[in-house]
């Protein structure tokens, strides 16, 4: 399990438990994820409070569960993520297609 | 790489669990021979990336038990160059025309397309010799970024062309050799 899940009113904070975010684990978050997307949430959260670095293997999976995502009209916002992470997200302009927030509290702000 | 007479050279095992502590060793040599003054975090960081890129390349496409990694420092520079005696690179651009190496040489030089996610489009263009260099080129903003159809094989690729000064692949049709170089230049 890479993934540790809580759920309240079919929003997902899902936090990413290892530090690297990586062709080790890419394959099985995809599927986590996949699973969660599947269950007829409204929202993901994927929290990267733990991640301290990321590869494109992991991003890809991140962009399939998007595309996975989409067509059954569930969002997935991207929280705390460290600046190296982030830096690299906004490398490959995936902050144009993902919402990424401070805070989970921040993410949750947006639901009033 | 003949002006780092004191380049590091690490063999990697080209497993994914060797990749951290790889990593880890490439990183404090760089950090050692380079200072804190010419090497900031944001430069650290972008080496990182890259390393990790090339050690993953490594894992997922060299079809190799061993790559070396050869690391150089300069006042000018560092110099990542990974090396291996596996699949020559394939690239498929958005034509969806494949092209392997080692290049015909009546295609000598070509360049092209390869990805593009809706802002940046990856292209490469090759010499007489046949080396690839990679480069961006930037585009429109579009309204819906083609990240979404065009999933990440070339993520890689696009994280070492963006986050050093030069990317390039060269081929040599004699030994087999595959060698990937990443330049990136220090803070004067």
């Amino acid at each position: 399990m890479i993934l540790k899940v809580e759920e309240i009113n079919r929003v997902v904070q899902a936090t990413i438990l290892p530090e690297e975010a990586s062709l080790s684990n890419a394959d099985l978050f995809k599927e986590e994820m996949i699973t969660i997307l599947g269950q007829g949430v409204r929202l993901v959260i994927v929290s990267f409070e733990n991640v301290n670095y990321i590869d494109s293997s992991f991003l890809g999976s991140l962009v399939v569960a998007l595309k996975y995502a989409m067509p059954r009209n569930v969002d997935i916002y991207l929280v705390s993520l460290k600046p190296d992470v982030k830096n690299l997200l906004t490398l490959i302009r995936m902050d144009k297609v993902f919402r990424i927030f401070d805070s989970f509290e921040a993410a949750m702000g947006t639901l009033a | 790489m003949k002006e780092f007479s004191d380049q590091i050279k690490i063999v990697f095992d080209c497993n994914r669990e060797g990749i951290p502590g790889t990593l880890n060793v490439c990183l404090t040599h760089i950090r050692n021979k380079a200072g804190s003054s010419r090497a900031d975090d944001a430069l650290l960081a972008k080496i990182k990336w890259v390393i990790m890129e090339l050690l993953t390349n490594a894992v997922k496409h060299s079809g190799e038990r061993q790559s070396v990694l050869k690391i150089g420092v300069s006042p000018k520079m560092v110099v990542l160059k990974k090396e291996d005696y596996g699949t020559p690179l394939m690239l498929v651009g958005q034509d969806k025309k494949k092209i392997m190496w080692p290049l015909e040489k009546l295609v000598r030089p070509m360049g092209f397309p390869i990805y593009h996610n809706g802002m940046d489009s990856l292209c490469v263009r090759t010499d007489e010799s046949g080396k690839a260099t990679f480069f961006i080129e930037a585009l429109a903003e579009m309204e819906m970024p083609a990240l979404l159809s065009d999933t990440s094989e070339h993520f890689g690729l696009l994280i070492m062309t963006k986050a050093s000064d030069e990317f390039a692949y060269e081929h040599d049709p004699d030994t087999g050799l595959n060698s990937f170089i990443c330049t990136f230049n220090l803070i004067e």
